[in-house]
This record gives C-alpha cells, structure tokens and sequence, in this order.
C-alpha cells in the first residue's frame, strides 16, 4: 500500500536528523509530494544581539550543504549519525539536560515602533528611515500603539496575561547596526508575562514526544522590542548599513527552563512559530531569517544533589551553571546546538571540570559550540527606563476584543479536522495542511470541503457516509494529488480553483467518473485548460454509464465458464468464500469503477444457484 | 527704526564683543539681515514679533546654521531640521541671530567646557564666569547682543547663568515647551528656558512657544494644559524655605533675599517659612539622574551617520568600538559624566544609585506637593484628595545661586565637585519640573565696605533669587515676578561685571 507522502515525510523525520522536514523529506524521498518549502525564504535576518550573522549564505545554501555533509557523513560511518540519537546514551541517563529558549520575532505591523516610518522587507536600502530611528540629535520618539495589536494577539495566542500596564527601557551596547547606542526593550515591564505552550504528540517527528505525553512548556514574559540596522558586508572591510530595519518591531518570548530535550526544543521553536503565524502577529518567512533564537543550556545529575546545581533561572531552583548560546537562525539550529552544547558540557564535568557561565556561539553544520565571551567579557546593559516613552497602559476592552476575534490556535484547528464527521483527516495530514503555504493549503483546503459540501447537499444524495467521506479524500487531493502536481513550482490557489477540484471529486464520489479520470481532468485544469470541468466530462464523455444487469450477467457467465474447477470447489465443497475471488474478477475485468461489488457479487450467487 | 537698524545694532554688537566667546560661531551677517529685510514691512504694519532678533542656545537644531552642543563631535554637524520652538520663533518672522556658546553638551555651569573655548562676561583684567550651562546665552542678552534668547535647563542651567549677568532666566514647568529638536542631556529634566532682559518680553516668549508638540511625546497634551492653574491671587502667600537658608549662602546674597522678601512683605504679599527637608539630597540625586542619562542620551554619538570620526579604525579586538572616536569628539567634563552615569546604571550600582537617586526626586516633588497651595495638577487623586491646602504658599522664592558671579579665575581652581555645588538651589525645581523664574534683585548698599569687588563705582551688579511655582503655576510665577523692586526696570545704571551696557534703541 502506498504510503500517503505527508505521513511518511513526518514519519520520516524520527528516523532522520531532523533537517526541516518539510523541505528536505518530501522533496528527496517523496516525488509525490510538493517539494515547495512550507514556509517562505526570506532574506530578512534578524539581528537581536551584538554579534553580527557570521553566515551571510542564503539559509537554503547551508541547509543543502548540510544535508550533503550529512550524506557524506552516512557513507563513512555505512549508517546514518544520529544527533537525536544522544537520548539513548549512557550519559544522557546520568546527566539531566535543562533549557531555556528566548525566540525573537518580528512583528507584522505597518509602521515601526517607535516612528511613522513604514517597515519593509526587501526595499531599496535606507528609504523608510525615520529621523529618529537613525538617533538625529533632538529627535524624539513616538510610540505606534497599532504595534501592539499583533503583539497582544501573540501573546494571547501563547496563553499569556496581558498586563494592564507595561514600559520601555534602554539595553546599551555598542554597535555600528544599534543607532542610539541603545536598543529600547521592555526589560522591568513587560507587556506579558506567565504563558505556556503546551505540545502535543501530534507536534512531535512520529507523533510521539519524548515524554509520552504533552509537554507544557511555561513562558516566563513576552516583550517588545526595536530591531537593529541590517549591515551588509563588502568584503574585505566595508560594511555597508541599511537602516530600514532599525526599530521594526519584534516580540521576544522568553520560555521558563523547562526543556529537557533537544528535540522538545525544536519542537517547541517551530510551534510557538505556527502559532504566531496563525494569530497572524508576525511576518512571513519566520523560518528562513524572520526568526532568531537564544538557548540557555545546563546540565545537571539525576537523582543527586551536587552543591554545584545551585542556580536559579526564573525562579527554577537547583540548576547547574548555565551557558547561552546565541543568534540561532532556525529550528535544526537550536536542536543542533543544544545537543553539541550537551555533550560538551558533559564532557567537562565527566572530567572533573567546571562550566563557566558564558556566552557561546553555533554555526550550522558544526559539531560544537564556540566560546564568544567569558562573564568578565559579559557587556552590562545598564537598563535604564527610556523617560521619553511614557507606560503603556493596555484597556480591558482591547484585550477582550482581540481574545475574541483571534483566530483559532493550530492546536484547536488540528482538533476539529481530525475528530468529528465534518474533515475526518488524520492529525498527520492536518498538521501538514496547517504548516503548508503560510496557512494558504489549509484554507484552500476548507474551501474544496466547504464546496464539495454543498454540492453533495444540493443533490440530496442520502448517503451520510458519503459526506464523511468528502473530508478525507478532499484532504488526500489536495495534499497528494495536487500536491504531486506543484512539485516544481510555489503553490497558487488559484491554478485549479477551489470549485473546480471540488466538481471533480464530487462526480468521483458519486461513481460518474473514475479515479484515473479524475487525475486527468485535475491535470488538464492545472495545465490552464478554461472550461468548467462539466463541460470537458461532457465533450470527452468521460462519464460513467454503469452497466445493465444483462452486461452483468454476460460477464459473469463468461468469468465462470473459465474457470470450472473454482465453480466445481464452491459447489460441490461448499467453500462458498471463493464468490468472492469472482467478484473480484469481475472488477478487475470490468472497465474501471464500473462494476459494483454487491452488484457483481448478486449475479454470481444467482447464477451459482447459492 | 527699520527693522534692518534694529538688527544691525545687534550685529555691531556681537563683532564688538567677539573676544567674549558668546557665540560658538558669529551668525553670517548678510544671513541676519536678509530676515531683517523680510521682517521689516510686517514690523511696521505693528507686528510685534517681526524683526525680534533672538539668539538661540547651540544645543536647540537650526537648519540653517550648524548645531555643535559647544561639541568636538558635533563641531561641523548642521541639523537637517529646526526645532520646534526654533520654529515657532520663525514663523513669527523672529530673527534667529546667533548660536549661543554653552558647556559642551549643557554639561557645567560656568560655560567653560565648550570645545570653542570659554564664555567669559568681562573683556578685561578679571574675566567673571557667565553661568552655565547656558552661559552665551544669557550673556547675549545681559550685553545687548540680542533682544532675547533660548537656552535650555537640566538641573539650573538657564536660572544660574541669568542669575550672573542680571537677567531673567525663566525655566517653565517640565512639558509646556516642545524639546523636539533640542538635543538631549538629561531628557527627564531638560527645559527649553527663555532669557530676556525684561519681565513682559518673557511672559511673551512663554506665551508664544507654550503649545502642545505631537512631535515632543513628553509634551503636556491639550487635555492636561486645559486643567492647569488659571488661580491669580492679588496678595501672595510666599514661601521661604528655610532648608535653603545654608551655612555656605554667602552674606551677601543671603542679605540681599531678606531685602527682598521685606520689600514683598511690605507690597501686602504674606511671608510664610516651609520646609523642604528632602533639598538636602536632591543635589546629589541630580548628579547620579542626569549623568545616567546623559550615558545614554550621548550613546548615539559614534560618528557613523553624522559628526565627527576620529582617523583611520575604530574598535581593533584590542580596543572598544567607537572609543576611539568619542575619546576625541568628547571633552574631559562631558567624559567624566558619562563614566560616573555608566557606573550609576550599572548591575552593581544601579541599586545604590540610580534606584535610590528616583527615589530622592519622588521625595523632593512631594516636599513641593506638601509647601505648595495648590495640588500637583499632574496626580489627580492628590487634587480630589486635598484641594487647596489652607497653609500652602503660592510660589516659593529663594536664591539662584548661593555665591554672587565668580570670577573665571576662582572657576578653574574649583575641582568638579565644588562646581557642582553652584547647582543645589536650582536643581529641586528641576527634579519636580517646576516651573522657576530668576529675577536680578540689587545687592544691599550695606554690603559695599565688606564686598566691595559686588559694587563697580557708583553702579550696582545683581544677586539673582528665585521664585518657584507648584508644576503649571507657570503664569503665576511670572505674575509673582512683577512685585519685585527693579525686575520692571532696564536700569542704565545696570552693569554686568564691567561691561557696561551701551542701551540698545528700543523698538
């Protein structure tokens, strides 16, 4: 049986490094499948620390050559290496990993924080800059309260309790990308604070999570913050600075150390980024650049009480001494190097050693972490409340009425395609639907349920089975079929319409066409052809005429007279279960979709005197 | 007399005085009087703001002339917007005369740290300080080199410099006039303040540039100024705090605010002692608050999108970025606050200092609340809860300064923290955002045996005194101002430190 190319690519990533499944599984192992990226490239990187992004290839670039190096790496060892794989260590036994992860994100907003200037993604260098957001002496700030509405639909969206009041402060450091000399940040008043996340299996590779169970994830705070200019690199010396960036806003979510696995890790990275896009709070191309995160990674023993796990990471008692990786650019980013974080970690203290508190970094594609500074090297920030920017008080009623209109969480809409009649699809499909396209698959594929509804209903066919149907093999055509079809190119919801695909597979469903036609008139609208999908049935007659009783009779007749000995063994033996060996006869012969089992299956006994 | 007259005076003026430093650059004549010409009909049609020359403190941004901050680092910098008040001023076809020389950055109070060498307010044998941080400014007023002028005030910058040339230096409450444009010291307590040598040209200027500013978010919106004292009394209660009567206040000046409050006494207004226990530490408060922001304002300075760059690379591994550059750009005063803001802000200190320093100017406001007649407008509960206080005073009035004008000699041989001193009457108005007017009052003839360098020959110089307002009282300190002997007058007598006023023909 085939496999349906979804399953298989989420399967697929339990037994493989996890390398964004969606783009790399499908496309190598599944030519069905849509090998378009689920989520959008985006040139955008976000820069949230001092360090400027040592990696200025394209994301797709270091993906392609990790994957290679992967390869290269499997025909060495002659079976695949498998980071994930650290959980069955000895070691891991011994040695509990914690980790704590800050994601920043970039919010979809019009105007930036704390100017009129419009934010832009890809514009000509420096043409919407604010005089203050390239620090002119004298200007001033002005807070664009439209920026909280995405903000506050996050942070709803992550469980959290909005605060009635918030603030902003200065975070101070210098960089030639940081204009003011100072990033302004909500570091004492956060605007919301004590969310979770919660994962379900479903959101795990395979559909189990290491823990056998959901896994609640506390968030300690969300805050908003400005981003910096992007600096763009002339080789050997230049840098060349564009300021259209400065002062978009991002959102940082800052999750409580509660993490205990890699792979949770990454799991919970790329759903705090399905759920933002579904709250529609920030911008596309998360995945690719719009996202970075930090981790804080320490390791203590198990069932022992060292005087060495004495820290306290907010409000988590009895930790080990924590390190901070920083500036990690996407999902397999932060699982890589939170397990070469602890392996490394573990190594010292197997050796006797210590962990210094420091600051490291992590390159794609490398095995280690890298020190970037000691706690001496460590900058203090010196947060100083900004007096220009006055608190931020949030109203009861804007809080209320973002609950209320925002959309349905990813989790909820993976509820309601996978139980009760109306979609029926498996969490697997679902959660691909979700994840593909920004959100466009799944409303497309709403959309051909809907229609496909509505011309099941209004031909009143009293087949309530058919209708349950409708949701599960709509699911299978639009994730398949269809999917198959845009393998070399971006999705467009528009190449066959919602109504047309609907058409076609509510003539499959009622039996007036065959499987095989049904794949060819999809074919023929996905190559443009402009005429209704009625009309080609019509002038290719390609509709099914089912076959007379007597048709029947003859082919059965026929069936039977080759083969004397089965009708001599059901007759005369009585294995009265070889009619079912006819019937499937009877099918196979048959044009196809033309011959009906029961039907078939009638005629033989009749014929067979049973 | 044309306008162009008029504006010719003021320029013969400033070449003459040239040698004092006012400016940080003389304004370009043909500049001035193009302004002047374009003024001149609108003067005679009896516009009373054509044709008003004024200088403007070099830390306010013009577009048309360059905005240093009395700066190395912003010593060729010309803004590529007028502030608004600059503005204001210019759609009131007002000349803009000048930039007026001042501490680098607004940061001292003698106007010696300017990276265009010191303001000094005599041309002779003993140079006296001007004041600071505002000192140019306030000296182009007290020697005619203009009819009035801009500065700003952090922590008395604009009260101390009017304090020693005899002027008026009206610092109004914190959020009546726009700083958009105005670079940034300490932004929590920075005022754009009004010197003029008389009181009804200052309640002008306050009248013409006391609007709201969407640009200015720290500007106080329509809905509060509506809400803000409109209460006149014809006799005073008038506040003296005994707090500021302290063991340093020179004789003389202590002398000079007892005539004063005598002669106030004697106008019908009531005399009533306050206390406002919390003064004591406000200085301090002051120099932890306005050094930490000013690390921060002055963060931005890294001569990568304007200013001044030092040669060649700054920030190898083995060095801080931008050290290099803001080593050179920043002179030694504007460096020693920065350090001592980057330590107060600091994870190891910000508790001891920053904390507790927010914690003193919360105090220092409430010692106002508690002295004042009228409720702070700006905590509404405190207004439902008290009403007017019976006891309360309507404006308090106490020295500017606690020495008269010392000489730029003296200045130099005060280490920094003495020189701070100068600030601990002006600052508790800051910390609150008060509004301040210093007013020149003559010292006692009393005291020419005993301080005879305070008296030139026949002539008299001037002790300036204070008078406070609760925050938006702004009109009735100015109205306060009026009871006092001499402000009314542009005395010829009137000398500032040895140069003696030549008058000026009046419009």
């Amino acid at each position: 049986m085939l496999t349906p190319p979804t399953r298989s690519a989420i399967n697929s990533v339990s037994k493989r490094p996890y390398i964004c499944p969606s783009c790399l599984h499908r496309a190598q192992r599944l030519p069905l499948a849509s090998a378009t990226c689920p989520i959008r490239l985006s040139r955008r990187a976000l820069q949230t620390a001092t360090d400027p992004p040592k990696d200025d290839a394209p994301f797709r670039k270091l993906l392609k050559d990790a994957a290679k190096k992967q390869r290269i790496q499997e025909k060495v060892n002659g079976s695949p290496s498998k980071p994930s794989s650290i959980s069955r260590d000895p070691r891991a036994e011994k040695w509990e990993l914690t980790v704590g992860i800050e994601i920043h994100a970039e919010l979809n907003t019009a105007r930036k924080l704390f100017s009129s200037a419009t934010t832009s993604a890809n514009d000509t260098p420096n043409t919407h800059v604010a005089l203050f957001d390239v620090a002119f002496p004298g200007a001033q700030p002005h807070f664009q309260k439209e920026t909280l509405i995405p903000a506050v639909r996050a942070a709803l969206a992550l469980n959290c309790e909005i605060q009635t009041r918030s603030s902003f402060d200065r975070k101070h450091y210098f960089y030639q990308d940081q204009p003011a000399g100072y990033q302004i940040t909500q570091y004492y008043e956060p605007f919301a604070r004590d969310g979770y996340v919660t994962l379900h299996p479903h959101d795990f590779p395979g559909g189990v999570s290491p823990e056998n169970g959901s896994i609640t994830i506390g968030i300690k705070q969300v805050q908003m913050e400005q981003d910096t200019a992007k600096t763009v690199q002339q080789p050997p010396h230049t840098h060349l600075l564009d300021f259209n960036r400065v002062s978009h806003p991002l959102i940082e979510i800052i999750t409580l150390p509660q993490i205990h696995n890699p792979t949770t890790a990454a799991v919970l990275v790329r759903k705090v980024q399905a759920i933002l896009k579904t709250a529609d709070a920030c911008t596309a191309g998360m995945e690719m650049g719009g996202l970075r995160a930090d981790v804080n990674v320490s390791v203590r023993q198990r069932n022992v009480k060292s005087p060495e796990d004495r820290h306290s990471y907010h409000g988590v008692t009895g930790l080990g001494q924590r390190t901070e990786i920083k500036n990690l650019a996407s999902v397999k980013a932060v699982e890589d190097a939170i397990i070469a974080e602890w392996n490394r970690q573990i190594d010292i203290l197997e050796q006797g050693g210590a962990i210094e508190g420091e600051t490291r970094g992590w390159t794609l594609g490398s095995k280690t972490t890298k020190r970037l500074r000691g706690k001496e090297g460590e900058i203090d920030y010196r947060y100083m409340p900004d007096p220009d920017i006055a608190p931020v008080l949030v109203g009861d009623d804007l809080i209320d009425h973002l609950r209320r209109t925002l959309l349905s969480s990813s989790d909820s809409i993976i509820e309601r395609l996978t139980e009760g009649p109306d979609f029926n699809v498996t969490s697997k499909d679902a959660s691909t639907l979700l994840l593909l396209d920004d959100g466009d698959r799944l409303d497309y594929y709403l959309d051909v349920v809907q229609k496909l509804d509505k011309m099941l209903k209004s031909r009143s066919i009293g087949k309530p089975e058919l209708y349950s149907r409708a949701g599960t093999v709509a699911g299978n055509w639009v994730l398949m079929e269809l999917g198959a079809l845009f393998k070399d190119s971006g999705w467009s919801k528009d190449r066959v319409p919602s109504d047309e695909l609907a058409s076609i597979l509510q003539h499959l469903l009622c039996k007036e066409i065959t499987g095989r036609t049904a794949k060819r008139l999809l074919q023929m609208k996905f190559d443009g052809d402009p005429r209704r999908i009625e009309r080609i049935i019509d002038e290719h007659h390609m509709l099914l005429i089912p076959m007379s009783s007597e048709e029947y009779k003859t082919m059965a007749q026929q069936i039977l007279e080759e083969k004397p000995d089965v009708v001599k063994d059901i007759i005369e033996k009585g294995q009265e279960k070889k009619v079912k060996w006819f019937v499937g006869q009877m099918m196979a012969r048959g044009k196809e979709g033309t011959v009906e089992a029961s039907t078939a299956e009638g005629v033989l006994r009749e014929l067979l005197k049973l | 007399m044309s306008i162009i007259r008029y504006a010719e005076q003021y320029l013969a003026r400033q070449l003459e005085l040239a040698n004092l430093r006012t400016f940080t650059r003389l304004p370009d004549r043909d500049f001035v009087l193009d302004q002047a010409k374009a003024a001149d009909q609108h003067a005679k049609e009896g516009d009373y703001w054509a044709g008003r020359v004024l200088a403007i403190k070099d830390n306010i941004c013009t577009k048309d002339m360059k905005t240093t901050a009395a700066s190395g680092i912003l010593k060729d910098f010309t803004s590529p917007y007028d502030a608004t008040v600059v503005k204001l001023l210019r759609d009131a076809r007002c000349i803009i005369a000048g930039k007026t020389n001042m501490d680098e950055f607004g940061m001292g109070s003698h106007s010696t740290h300017s990276h265009f060498g010191p303001v000094q307010s005599n041309s002779e044998q003993h140079p006296m300080s001007a004041g600071g941080s505002s000192g140019g400014s306030a000296l182009a007023v007290a020697t005619n080199q203009c009819w009035a002028a801009l500065g700003t005030d952090t922590g008395g910058s604009v009260r101390l410099p009017a304090a020693y040339n005899g002027i008026l230096g009206f610092k109004p409450s914190y959020g009546l006039l726009s700083r958009w444009g105005v670079i940034a010291y300490a932004n929590s307590l920075d005022t754009v303040g009004i010197f003029s040598a008389s009181l009804p040209a200052t309640q002008n200027i306050f009248e013409k540039l006391n609007q709201y500013d969407p640009q200015d978010p720290t500007s106080l919106p329509p809905s509060t100024r509506a809400r803000l004292g409109k209460y006149r009394p014809k006799s005073l209660r008038i506040g003296v705090p005994l707090d500021y009567n302290i063991s340093t206040l020179h004789p003389a000046i202590r002398r000079a605010w007892m005539q004063a409050l005598k002669h106030l006494a004697e106008e019908g207004h009531r005399l009533c002692p306050v206390s406002l226990p919390a003064t004591r530490h406000a200085l301090s408060a002051y120099y932890v608050l306005a050094p930490a922001e000013a690390s921060s304002n002055l963060a931005k300075y890294d001569g990568v999108r304007y200013g001044s760059r030092a040669e060649g690379i700054d920030g190898t591994p083995e060095s801080v970025l931008f050290a290099k550059t803001r080593g050179q750009g920043f002179g030694a005063e504007v460096q020693r606050r920065i350090l001592l803001g980057a330590f107060s802000l600091s994870a190891q200190a910000i508790d001891n200092y920053f904390i507790q320093a927010q914690k003193v100017r919360r105090l220092v406001q409430q010692d106002f609340d508690k002295a004042f007649r009228t409720p702070n407008p700006l905590l509404i509960s405190s207004r439902e809860a008290t009403g007017l206080i019976k006891e309360g005073v309507d404006v308090l009035v106490c020295p500017t300064a606690p020495t008269p004008t010392p000489t730029l000699a003296s200045v130099r041989e005060q280490d920094p923290i003495t020189t701070y001193t100068n600030d601990v009457f002006t600052v508790p108005a800051s910390l609150a955002g008060l509004p301040a007017l210093s007013v020149p009052v003559a010292f006692d003839a009393h005291d020419r045996d005993q301080y005879p360098e305070l008296f030139e020959g026949s002539k008299t110089t001037w002790a300036g005194l204070q008078i406070i307002g609760q925050y938006g009282d702004d009109e009735l300190v100015l109205h306060a101002a009026k009871s006092f002997p001499g402000v009314d007058k542009r005395s010829s007598e009137r000398r500032t430190h040895g140069i003696s006023i030549r008058t000026v023909e009046e419009r």
